[in-house]
């Protein structure tokens, strides 16, 4: 499959995981049951949205929902909930530990990588976090020299992140 | 300095208010995913209920006016979806009606002692529950 038709093939859209996410947070206090009045409000879309969403999400076995028209997260909708929650976490403090990423920014990049994540690169990510945060002197090491790593890039066109043309100035011009 | 519950319920008609012109727009764009026999005889009745969603946003939109503030809306919609049968146009449609049904029932209790919005609210609710009857006697 070309890659970016994967994003098509994705079991998690944005939309979907932010539904999720939104009726595990609500539902905390009410035995797992959100109300769609609050999700539309925590999700700042209509009622009518939300309802529409939650009809796709309801056939994909992701949500119950009870005769009040409340719904709560089914045991597969949880389980992909947890796992959204633990690539943001990953994620976020990835960029914020080890990236020196500001929280704000932080905080928006990891919920819009979330749902894109794949579970073995999100696995990985987090024992490569495990060993950067952690006392192993080699740990403690690499963070601190790439604290210092300068940023700018070298002259000669050796680079062996961007193989001869310099991403650093790609992305900079895309910034503009 | 503004009453905390006035700002609350101004905010609560800028919701309503989006809910009633976001089923405009979905009404508006089913009917045209409709084809043939199903057009035909769907078409009055689409039409009526995007009329009549468009109607209650303006007295939404009024009595917002009333209470000293502009219309806010915020809707983030993008609808597509190939040609549709009556029956799923038709469960779309109970969606919409259910939600406005059920938004305006919450809003009751705020505007309870305000007689021009009590009295409002009070036949939406009944329009809401009539138009929600009919659709889900259609489907049956």
């Amino acid at each position: 499959m070309e890659t970016w038709k994967e994003f098509d093939a994705n079991e998690v859209t944005h939309s979907v995981a932010h539904h999720l996410l939104a009726i595990h947070e609500l539902g905390r206090e009410y035995g797992g049951w959100a109300r769609v009045s609050d999700i539309a409000r925590q999700l700042d879309i209509t009622r009518g949205s939300v309802s529409i969403n939650l009809r796709s999400i309801k056939a994909r076995g992701l949500v119950a929902e009870d005769d009040r028209r409340q719904v709560k997260l089914s045991p597969k909708g949880l389980r992909i909930a947890h796992g959204l929650m633990a690539k943001k976490t990953a994620m976020k403090a990835f960029m914020r530990q080890v990236l020196g990423i500001a929280e704000d920014e932080a905080d928006v990049d990891s919920c819009k990588i979330e749902h894109l994540l794949g579970d073995v690169m999100a696995e990985r990510l987090v024992h490569l976090l495990r060993f950067l945060l952690s006392d192993d002197p080699a740990a403690v090491d690499a963070m601190k020299r790439f604290r210092q790593f300068k940023k700018e890039c070298p002259e000669s066109k050796t680079c062996p992140v961007c193989d001869g043309q310099c991403l650093i100035e790609e992305l900079a011009a895309a910034a503009k | 300095m503004k009453d905390p519950k006035r700002n609350e319920l101004v905010e609560e008609l800028h919701r309503l208010m989006a809910e009633e012109l976001e089923a405009f727009l979905r009404y508006f764009q089913l009917r045209y995913r409709l084809r043939g026999v199903d057009r035909l005889a769907a078409e009055n009745f689409f039409d009526k209920a995007r009329e009549e969603t468009l109607e209650h946003a303006e007295a939404i939109a009024s009595h917002i006016r009333v209470l000293g503030e502009t219309p806010k809306l915020n809707i983030k919609l993008e609808v597509g979806g190939g040609a549709i049968s009556l029956k799923d146009a038709l469960a779309d449609a109970l969606i919409f009606e259910q939600q406005a049904l059920d938004a305006y029932k919450d809003m009751l209790p705020r505007v309870e002692g305000d007689p021009g919005l009590e009295d409002f609210i009070r036949k939406q609710i009944a329009t809401e529950t009539e138009h929600v009857q009919e659709i889900t006697m259609l489907l049956e």
